[in-house]
């Protein structure tokens, strides 16, 4: 993707967590906890990891997935590596 | 002296299992003698990857196995209808039945088994399967490559370069503890009569899809592999086959056979905890298992060669598990992976010889790479230097993804001393 607006961004990022949850988007809720609320796993941290660094490109240090636990979080990793790209 | 183990085994030799052939094919070394030297030097088999494409890897070091001629040892398949494991494997069988003094013809007329384990089969060449197809159609791609994958082809291949048509061949697909399955299978097989004898092992090729699955699981290491090192940083893909073969002592001693060592048992359980994590109880507990089915107590296991990739998780979760069957002093426990790295289903049968050898050789192979052991993983892991030991009884740890744990129990066959042992425990029962 060449230029995205961060609302637009947002909203992907919204999608692919969601497509790895396997969850409506309307169920999700910005600050719910990945694990705890939805039932992930680690593996399916690395797909959401891998799935935006995929769809950005852009590359997220794999240190970063403890901080990726909800969507807010999710979304603030992602900006910061847009910033550093 | 009398053996305390000893005393548990079935007296009956028929009934005792020994190996008396070894095949390998690694990375540090083709064959058992160049094999032992790698052991006992603490050879490393880490180098920059060429079985595939590294491109976009930031790191891309393995444990190829990059000096081996399959043309050697094999001799009746025609070498373009094996991919690179199944070559790894069949060569491993030959170089076994030659190391047992075993002729072919003779196994012919006899009931055996072939069961080799592995964790990607023949996906080395699946990967480049798919690449044809994408890059230039379906119908690009290569009748004779796709003949290769199924992985059954591993164990039936075997039979058909020696040309054995009475035997079971089978595959066993759990993965990184393959190998120790196929040799419990195999020494089911033997003990139970059912079979003369069993060429067991395991073997893999690296392989891209595996080593991008671990890379992005974050569990591959940048340069080297430090088990129970508190710097550690994970595994290294690698490749080869070993192969043991497998018969009853009575068939051994018949045939003046050179025996390595005693199979004295095994155990196997699948805790089905989790894909990808380990879990300390179900690990304790397949070592417990072993242990019971060789009738050896914990203090009685002179050696843990452990499954050891290296990576966090399972180091500290291995020693824990260890420590909880063992007690707070658990044996010297050692992690062959650091020189060869993680040859997949072909790692436990790999180890397997080796703690074969160092019961033979009386030295313990170190653990390379090792600067601190992590307080979390207190074993004494013999860094660096191999060290001459005087082993009895020898337990070789196999973990897999899913929580499939096999561990093998080895022990060394003392020869006339043991067998009249046995005559008086015999005679007193």
């Amino acid at each position: 993707m060449v230029s995205t607006t961060t609302d637009e961004r947002y909203a992907k990022v919204r999608e692919i967590i969601c497509d790895v949850l396997e969850i409506e988007e309307d169920e999700i809720e910005p600050e719910a906890l990945f694990v705890e609320n939805y039932g992930a796993d680690s593996l399916q941290a690395i797909e959401i990891l891998s799935s935006l660094e995929k769809s950005f490109g852009i590359v997220i240090d794999q240190s970063e997935l403890a901080r990726m636990v909800n969507l807010e979080a999710v979304n603030d990793v992602v900006t910061e590596a847009f910033e550093k790209k | 002296m009398v053996s305390t183990f000893a005393g548990k085994l079935p007296r009956d030799a028929a009934r005792r299992v020994v190996l008396t052939g070894f095949g390998v094919v690694s990375s540090i070394g083709t064959g058992v003698e160049e094999f032992t030297a790698g052991l006992r030097a603490g050879r490393s088999g880490a180098k920059p990857i060429t079985a595939f494409e590294t491109e976009g890897f930031e790191h891309s070091i393995g444990c190829g196995v990059t000096d081996f001629a399959p043309e050697q040892w094999i001799k009746d398949l025609p070498l373009d209808s094996l991919g690179p494991a199944t070559r790894f494997a069949v060569s491993a069988a030959r170089m076994a039945v030659e190391d047992a003094g075993l002729d072919p013809a003779v196994l012919r007329r006899q009931r055996g088994m072939v069961s080799i384990g592995t964790t990607d089969g023949e996906s080395h060449d699946l990967d480049q399967l798919v690449a044809t197809e994408l890059a230039d159609g379906p119908e690009a791609m290569d009748p004779r490559v796709a003949a290769r994958i199924p992985a059954g082809r591993l164990s039936a291949a075997i039979a058909q370069e020696l040309g054995l048509t009475d035997v079971e061949a089978v595959t066993i697909p759990t993965a990184c503890a393959a190998g120790n399955y196929a040799i419990g299978y195999g020494y089911d097989a033997v003990r139970s009569g059912d079979v003369d004898f069993a060429l067991c092992g395991g073997a893999d090729a690296m392989c891209r899809k595996t080593f991008a699955g671990f890379y992005r699981l974050g569990t591959i290491a940048p340069d080297c592999c430090r088990p129970f090192d508190v710097d550690r940083k994970g595994i290294l893909t690698g490749e080869g086959a070993g192969v043991l073969v497998l018969e009853s002592l009575q068939s051994a001693l018949r045939r003046g056979a050179r025996i390595y060592a005693e199979v004295l048992g095994y155990g196997l359980n699948c805790d089905a905890y989790h894909q990808v994590a380990p879990d300390q109880d179900g690990v304790a507990r397949a070592m417990s298992l072993a242990l019971q089915d060789a009738g050896v107590e914990p203090g009685e296991v002179d050696l843990i060669s452990a499954h050891g990739t290296g990576t966090k998780a399972n180091d500290v979760t291995e020693t824990r598990a260890i420590r909880d069957v063992f007690g707070a002093e658990p044996p010297r426990t050692v992690s062959i992976k650091s020189m060869l790295g993680h040859s997949m289903g072909a790692a436990s049968a790999l180890a397997a010889i080796a703690c074969s050898l160092a019961i033979v050789h009386r030295f313990i192979p170190p653990t390379i790479n090792h600067t601190r052991t992590d307080p979390d993983c207190a074993v004494d892991c013999v860094p660096n230097e191999a060290v001459e030991a005087d082993l009895r009884v020898v337990q070789n740890n196999g973990l897999a993804f899913g929580g499939n744990n096999a561990v093998v129990v080895l022990g060394r066959y003392d020869g006339n001393a043991q067998a009249e042992d046995a005559t008086a425990a015999g005679v007193m029962a």
